[in-house]
């Protein structure tokens, strides 16, 4: 992927996410008209941005949201939800288009009708709100438009061509007839419709006209298209759109009824003079006897001038007897035509014999069976050498003979019943003659003869009875199915009766009502789902190596002051120690800022997180059909880049949680005596270094006691717990593996992983959580995190002549408590500090080291009052140092699995301090 | 390639691209009886098959490519 694509894809990922956040911005202030500005001009930047690559799909519906911001900034169409939805739906395929890209490289072909539809139905809701009436002319206008071009008339293409593709129709292939109108300034937007009009598949033939007549050589203007381009194609629709995705509203796609080219074509040579022919030829024909009338024909042509009129209608003549089978009523009309010349009128030709050039057409079976009643003889031309019948083709048999045999129960008139079972009798025949079932032939021509001698519809019943549990019963809604899935043009027997409905694709047919979001493919993704933002264009590794040499800066900086202490102790230049540090100040100050600096570019506001969080609660509240107010605080509040991202699942979770669980239904809240719409706040704000994140809702909290006995259920604490947990412990069982108090298991919440993995994630990163919670009135969640993980600030102790460190978050405290105040529990050291009984404990002893801690002059130990948890308790040292930054750097190795140290640092003097995991030496 | 303009003939040559019909437009204002040979033109621009159109111009060999030729049959009449 190239650097530019890339850069692309990221900067596209960071507009998608800015117009999503306008648009909800804007449900909450649609007259904001800067707001509206800026949307507009997100929308309007990403789809310049997608102009500079091959994305047509992408560039057409931004353009489509483009043209509608722009009305809606214009005052021309007002913002409204419903508009706000196909907008987000529009962005979400975008956003898909991006992922595509992403992996590929490229969009499938298919999402181009998608596309289309999408940015149509935008436009239809610019339209829908403007006025009505005008937007009703246009519809007319233009379907006005294409009922005349409609009427194909290929006359121009010449014979041979014409003769082609009328045998490739009946060989099963379907033919559009292509219009290609480019717009006049295309040349400007670097197209070239001569070449994509040459380059259209399947492509049988191809003409340019001008539009206008051409002006003096002086007066042209080259680079104004006035080409157009019809081509006969025989591609497949799709394969067409693929070809034109640049340009789907300039073309226009007619499928060819296969009449259309048979127009006889040549000079009269005097007018009808050929009466002669035409009665014995229609003679011939009533008789049923082409093989009379081919030689009749035959010779006629040869005695013609092959450039006559008359030839050119008995070339048609003999193709049309060929044609297997041949097409009785069709070969009438063309013969009628030689008596006037005029060319033959196939509007004359019934719908079903037009239908039944098609194969695999399949329209509603009672159809069929009436027309079959008609001619039933004709029935067998539905099926062309089919032998093998294609998934279609069998459902459309099945569907026939199901036909038939509704037809066959019918029992009201017994004047009819006679025809009926005989025009029964010859479908069911006909079709088993075209699928080549010998032996079905066989039996159904017992059945019909008995049926016809008893004149009762009994026998016939009979046996599409027995054949019909053989095969499974067709329902009628897999036929509908099917005869959705054809091509177009094939689709409905009246349409096709009359003349094909041309393929028409301009926005302006597409009316509103086509396009209603329910029939359209929805796009929308579950807002967590997408890929978190890549906002940071530097690589993290660039940045962590350079955290890690202003790390060593940092660490050999430090060895100045001993540099300097050594010059004046024990070299005596005393001038010499006060200047290295004075430069020593300097390269620290220097350091300092430069360690500053690199935790800056680290640092990303939490708003990375909270983007998501309004899209998230307005899909989810939507959902559960609860009316929630979002309101976040201190995005802006900033954390190390790790922390920030480490938070965004378990914010999720929580998030979802109060959505769920926390906030009521509207009505339960009314009754509540509460609002109806319930308030979700996040606040994120800095204290220290930590960040904290408060979660708070005002719903109906959590019950202690329900929590406490779904613990015990599920064996989370034992019954000596149970009873003398505290309410506030027992809202934090919450947060144990496999606890869940939903009974069902729903998509957003109930699986029993949700909080403990928040609890983990959190505490991966060293962070804190906590959860109070009132029933009736609400629950709020509090997470603290570091601000960074790179820097760790330890206090550093001594025992038994070893240096430690230890890191501050946990230090509450440092005290020197006299020896006196110790109080022995058994084995167990406490005092009673502030009031309270805390815990004490020695570092010798924890570490396994066999000396006694130290007590100083005045009898007194060196204790240092740390927190772990929510506990706190004493370390008995032998003495305190400074407390300093440090970069820890976890252990590898051997080392890696000592739990007593979290990991090591250097100091100044290049010495190794080691990090005392608290936890994991207690 | 391009247009190669000889004399009072223009010589079309593999594929002319739409800055040539400019070019080409005022080339033909000034040979009124100037005459096209297309035999080595694989495709032409439309811009310049604007300008053929217009101008009239007679077609001295016609492109050996079988399927541009087709094309242009269409609409250039054959001189």
């Amino acid at each position: 992927m190239n650097p530019l694509l890339e850069q692309f894809l990221s900067e596209s990922r960071e507009f998608l996410q800015g117009i999503a956040e306008k648009l909800m911005q804007l449900e909450d202030t649609p007259d904001d008209s800067h707001l509206l500005v800026e949307l507009f001009r997100l929308v309007h930047t990403l789809k310049g941005n997608s102009g500079l690559f091959e994305f047509p799909e992408m560039t057409r519906v931004l353009h489509a949201g483009e043209d509608l911001m722009d009305a809606v900034r214009d005052g021309r169409v007002a913002f409204s939800q419903q508009l706000a939805d196909q907008l987000l739906d529009a962005m979400d395929f975008v956003s898909a288009l991006c992922d595509q890209i992403e992996d590929g490289g490229k969009i499938e072909a298919e999402l181009t009708v998608d596309s289309y539809r999408l940015s149509e139905s935008l436009r239809a809701l610019m339209a829908s709100q403007q006025k009505q009436a005008e937007v009703n002319d246009q519809i007319e206008k233009v379907t006005q438009v294409s009922a005349e071009a409609v009427k194909l008339d290929l006359s121009k293409l010449p014979e041979p061509v014409r003769i082609e593709a009328y045998k490739r129709t009946m060989a099963g292939e379907s033919f559009y007839w292509l219009i290609y109108t480019p717009i006049e300034t295309c040349f400007f937007q670097g197209e070239d419709p001569f070449f994509t009009a040459r380059q259209t598949p399947e492509t049988l033939w191809g003409q340019i006209t001008a539009r206008e007549s051409w002006p003096k050589l002086s007066d042209l203007d080259a680079y104004r298209c006035v080409l157009d381009y019809e081509i006969l194609t025989s591609a497949s629709h799709v394969e067409l759109l693929e070809q034109y995705r640049y340009v789907p509203d300039q073309i226009q796609l007619i499928p060819v009824d296969p009449w259309s080219f048979v127009i006889p074509q040549g000079d009269p040579n005097g007018g009808a003079v050929y009466e002669d022919f035409v009665v014995d030829a229609l003679q011939y024909l009533d008789a049923g006897d082409l093989d009379s009338l081919r030689p009749v024909a035959e010779s006629m042509l040869q005695l013609s001038n092959p450039d006559l009129w008359l030839s050119s209608a008995l070339r048609w003549l003999l193709l049309l007897i060929d044609t297997v089978p041949p097409n009785h009523q069709a070969i009438t009309i063309l013969i009628e035509s030689l008596r006037s010349l005029n060319a033959p009128d196939w509007s004359l030709l019934t719908a079903n014999s037009t239908e039944y050039k098609q194969p695999s057409t399949v329209s509603s079976a009672p159809v069929i069976a009436e027309q079959s009643i008609a001619e039933p003889e004709q029935i067998n031309t539905t099926f062309i050498d089919s032998k093998e019948l294609s998934e279609e083709d069998a459902l459309a048999l099945e569907t026939i003979f199901a036909a038939q045999l509704q037809i066959l129960q019918i029992d009201d008139q017994a004047s009819w019943q006679f025809g009926r079972v005989k025009a029964a009798a010859s479908v069911l025949l006909n079709c088993c003659k075209a699928i080549g079932d010998e032996t079905a032939i066989a039996s159904i021509e017992v059945a019909i003869e008995e049926s016809l001698s008893s004149e009762s519809s009994a026998p016939l019943l009979a046996w599409l009875n027995a054949r019909q549990q053989k095969t499974s019963p067709v329902k009628p809604s897999e036929s509908n199915a099917v005869s959705a899935e054809l091509p177009l043009g094939l689709v409905s027997l009246e349409e096709q009766a009359t003349t094909p409905e041309p393929e028409q694709i301009t926005p302006e047919i597409i009316s509103p009502e086509l396009v209603s979001t329910e029939e359209l493919p929805k796009f929308s993704r579950r807002p967590d789902d997408i890929a978190s933002a890549k906002s940071l264009k530097v690589d993290q590794s660039k940045i962590d190596r350079l955290m890690n040499l202003i790390g060593e800066i940092v660490v050999s900086k430090n060895a100045l002051p001993y540099l300097a202490q050594r010059a004046e102790e024990q070299f005596g230049v005393r001038e010499l120690s006060r200047e290295i540090k004075a430069q020593y100040a300097v390269i620290n100050r220097i350091a300092e800022e430069m360690q500053d600096a690199i935790m800056q570019v680290r640092m990303m506001p939490v708003s990375f997180v909270f983007q998501r969080f309004p899209r998230l609660v307005r899909d989810i509240s939507r959902k559960l059909g609860k009316e929630v107010h979002l309101v976040l605080e201190g995005e802006e509040t900033e954390a190390d880049k790790n922390i920030i991202e480490s938070l965004a699942d378990p914010l999720i979770h929580i998030v979802r949680n109060s959505l769920d669980h926390g906030l009521e239904l509207p009505e339960v809240r009314r009754a509540a005596g509460k609002s109806a719409t319930g308030t979700l706040t996040i606040k994120a704000n800095q204290e220290g270094d930590q960040v904290i994140i408060e979660i708070n809702d005002d719903g109906k909290g959590i019950d202690p006691e329900i929590i406490k006995h779904k613990a015990y259920e599920k064996n989370i604490i034992d019954e000596a717990t149970l009873e003398r947990i505290t309410d506030r412990e027992a809202v934090n069982l919450i947060f144990a593996a496999g606890f869940s108090t939903a009974e069902v298991v729903s998509d957003l919440s109930g699986r029993g992983v949700g909080m403990d993995v928040v609890r983990t994630a959190v505490e991966k990163v060293n962070g804190t959580i906590q959860l109070e919670s009132e029933v009736g009135l609400g629950t709020k969640i509090r997470i603290s995190l570091p601000l960074s993980m790179a820097v760790t600030k330890v206090m550093i102790i001594e025992s038994d002549n070893q240096v430690f460190g230890l890191p501050m978050d946990h230090v509450v405290e440092i005290v020197r408590i006299p020896v006196s105040e110790l109080i022995s529990i058994k084995q167990s050291k406490t005092t009673v500090f502030r009031g309270k009984i805390v815990a004490l404990k020695t570092l010798n002893s924890l570490l396994g080291l066999p000396t006694e801690p130290l007590v100083n002059s005045d009898n007194e130990v060196a204790v240092l009052i740390a927190r772990i948890g929510n506990e706190v308790m004493g370390l008995i040292v032998d003495d305190f140092h400074e407390t300093i930054d440090v970069i820890q750097k976890p252990l590898t190795g051997v080392l890696a699995g000592l739990g007593a140290y979290s990991g090591s640092a250097l100091m100044g003097d290049g010495s190794v301090l080691m990090i005392l995991n608290v936890r994991g030496i207690l | 390639m391009a247009i190669e303009y000889k004399k009072n003939q223009a010589l079309f040559v593999d594929v002319i691209s739409v800055d040539e019909a400019e070019t080409f437009l005022d080339w033909l204002q000034n040979k009124p009886n100037a005459k096209i040979d297309l035999s080595r033109c694989n495709h032409l621009h439309p811009a310049n098959l604007q300008v053929l159109l217009a101008s009239k111009v007679a077609i001295a060999a016609w492109p050996k490519d079988a399927n541009l030729k087709a094309w242009l049959e269409t609409v250039l009449q054959p001189a």
